[in-house]
């Protein structure tokens, strides 16, 4: 009974979206059996600035971008890492889907990084999905991820190993008992 | 008197005031506030001109106030707007923050946008050709600005500081210095296109006041020229009375010096012991007793004038058979007729219905119409009495006529207006050295007014003249209190 209603009020939030792409992948996403998907499970994109050339990002790319191994994208823009503050749901899901890491491994091995001249810069940290979103508008280079219904037009949605939000293959999800933890 | 009246006359030009005396003369006898009127009618039209004048004066001026009160705001706030959006950018190099950094950033792309919205503003109401071009110079160069505006935000996002200075130093000074100097062009196209307005509006003033003086001018010259034209239809018209009384009294003295001659020299020859013989004396009698019925129906005349004058004399209207009164005087009249050699023809209708009036005032009235027959008839020396019913006036009802013919001098038509005037006596007549005080036909208008009538008049010159009195038909109910009895004689005033 309680899934049910939690599903409603999910599914309500969503139809309040306004922006299309985001309404196209609800619309794909309602195709697919709640009750398979999970209705806990909201996809968490990962977003990058509208002029930025990629569109699609491999599972390992995506980790070396995390972990700070990587440093410039394809135009040789510097990347510049936006992450959220530690302990936020989509903060847990990148750490545990991205970087396979908890928060204190994370810490450790950028402070390793910047020791060591390896990592450039450490990831800016920003406290709300508007935040994430208007640095990634203002910086070329920047990548961060929001959820699914914080995304509008003022920044780009990467395909991950191939694989849109709205697919149901698609791996980055905040998945209600990590929300929980 | 005498002298002053001819030197007033004068000191009248030769041409056009006469003309003018004339109109003035004929306006006053109307009415003269007519011209008052007019003169009003033309300082209001004047005065609506004035008012709409100044209306379109404030108008322009309120106009150009709003438009330099909102030029002056649009100016201001595009420069503050601007210093805004570079004030933000630089905010942000002050903190590490990345959330700060970002609302810095975010409040510099608002304030940027505001001077866009300001610039296409300006761009719309730009109307000479160096206004569009600024405009368009202006929003190029905001653009070049806002290009390195958006790079040292992204190295200032990225925690490159250094890089972002150096963004600034080298792209965005420059180009926000552009931008300055466009605005400050702005402000200087924009003074200048107030100068010129503001020249506009004062001679725009300028031709207002003119034209207020002018109008004010005129005003008090029409003002002038009115008073001018009252006060002098006022002398004209106390001119004319003090004239017609002159020859009033001229006339009179005239009248009554003739009878007085004959008396005084009656009388002395009889003091004197000159007359003999009874039937002598008897002929003496009857000349002096001519002679002062004379000067007692002259005196009578002016008191009885002087009567209707101020309104003292009443008459008591009753319903009255015209026959016995008409009888009555042609008998009274047949003496003078008689001695003037005249001959009365008198017709009547049969029947003829009761009139409203007065016997006196009737009677007095016709007097004065076949006297008036007897000094104007002519040669022809025929008086034709013809009294008869006729249907009257729409308003009036039936009325008695009783028309007074004479195959006399005639009047002119232009005369036929002033007959009835007190004192007054045509030229031609006063020419003719035909004695008379002109209170008769005058005097005869007022008794029949006095009695609900009225009289009119015919003529044509060297043909004759027909007066006739008309008399109201009494109603019914009125026949039951007619008069039963006629004065056995009447006092005439032939």
């Amino acid at each position: 009974m309680v899934r049910r209603l939690t599903a409603i009020l999910i599914a309500f939030e969503f139809a309040l979206w306004p922006h299309a792409d985001a309404a196209r992948v609800l619309a794909s996403t309602s195709e697919a059996p709640v009750a398979e998907l999970g209705v806990q499970a909201e996809p968490l994109v990962i977003v990058v600035n509208r002029s930025n050339p990629s569109d699609n990002l491999s599972s390992t790319e995506l980790r070396n971008i995390f972990l700070g191994s990587r440093s410039h994208w394809t135009n040789g823009r510097r990347i510049t890492l936006v992450m959220r503050d530690p302990g936020e749901p989509e903060r847990r899901t990148i750490l545990r889907d991205v970087c396979n890491m908890t928060e204190d491994q994370m810490k450790t091995h950028f402070l390793r990084g910047l020791f060591t001249g390896e990592i450039l810069v450490s990831p800016k940290v920003l406290s709300t999905p508007l935040g994430v979103r208007r640095f990634i508008f203002n910086v070329p280079g920047a990548i961060g991820y929001l959820r699914l219904r914080d995304v509008d037009d003022s920044v780009k949605i990467l395909r991950i190993d191939d694989v849109l939000p709205d697919d149901k293959h698609y791996r980055l999800r905040i998945l209600n008992q990590v929300a929980n933890e | 008197m005498s002298s002053q009246l001819k030197s007033a006359f004068a000191l009248k030009p030769r041409f056009l005031v006469p003309y003018l005396d004339r109109l003035l003369i004929a306006a006053s006898r109307h009415n003269a506030s007519l011209l008052l009127f007019l003169v009003c009618c033309t300082v209001a039209a004047i005065g609506a001109i004035a008012i709409r004048d100044m209306e379109n004066t404030s108008a322009d001026t309120m106009k150009m106030y709003a438009a330099s009160v909102r030029g002056l705001q649009n100016i201001g706030e595009l420069q503050y707007e601007a210093q805004e959006t570079r004030r933000s950018t630089l905010y942000a190099l002050t903190t590490n923050d990345s959330n700060l950094q970002v609302e810095y950033a975010d409040q510099s792309r608002n304030a940027d946008q505001r001077v866009k919205d300001g610039i296409v503003e300006y761009s719309n109401q730009a109307k000479e050709a160096e206004e569009t071009a600024l405009a368009q110079r202006l929003a190029l160069d905001w653009e070049s600005y806002l290009r390195v505006r958006d790079e040292v935000l992204a190295s200032i996002l990225e925690g490159s500081t250094g890089e972002a200075v150096s963004y600034d130093l080298s792209g965005g000074v420059p180009a926000f210095e552009r931008v300055r100097r466009d605005l400050n062009e702005v402000k200087r196209l924009y003074g200048e296109n107030a100068a010129k307005s503001q020249a506009r509006l004062a001679a725009s003033s300028r031709r207002s006041t003119w034209r207020l003086v002018g109008i004010q001018g005129f005003t008090l010259l029409l003002s002038g020229a009115a008073i001018w034209a009252i006060q002098r239809s006022r002398m004209l018209n106390a001119i004319q009375l003090a004239k017609l009384q002159m020859e009033f009294v001229a006339s009179v003295s005239h009248e009554l010096r003739t009878p007085l001659a004959v008396l005084n020299s009656a009388a002395d020859n009889i003091a004197d012991g000159l007359i003999e013989g009874k039937s002598t004396l008897k002929r003496y009698g009857a000349v002096l007793q001519h002679q002062s019925r004379n000067m007692s129906r002259l005196v009578d005349e002016i008191l009885l004038f002087a009567s209707t004058e101020d309104g003292t004399q009443r008459y008591v209207l009753q319903p009255l058979l015209l026959s016995p009164i008409i009888d009555s005087i042609v008998k009274a009249t047949e003496g003078v007729l008689k001695d003037s050699g005249f001959v009365l023809d008198l017709t009547m209708e049969p029947d003829l219905p009761f009139v409203l009036g007065d016997v006196s005032g009737i009677s007095q009235c016709l007097q004065n119409l076949i006297s008036n027959a007897i000094k104007y008839g002519g040669e022809d020396r025929r008086i034709i009495l013809h009294a008869f019913e006729a249907g009257g006036e729409q308003r009036l009802g039936r009325e008695v006529c009783i028309s007074i013919m004479d195959r006399g001098i005639g009047i002119d038509s232009s005369e036929l207006e002033r007959i009835f005037e007190p004192f007054y006596r045509s030229p031609q007549v006063s020419a003719a050295q035909v004695h008379g005080t002109g209170l008769g036909l005058s005097l005869a208008k007022r008794i029949a007014d006095s009695m609900g009538g009225r009289i009119s008049v015919s003529s044509e010159i060297s043909v004759g003249s027909t007066f006739i009195l008309h008399l109201q038909v009494a109603k019914g109910d009125d026949k039951k209190t007619a008069a039963t009895s006629f004065p056995s004689s009447l006092s005439l005033l032939i």
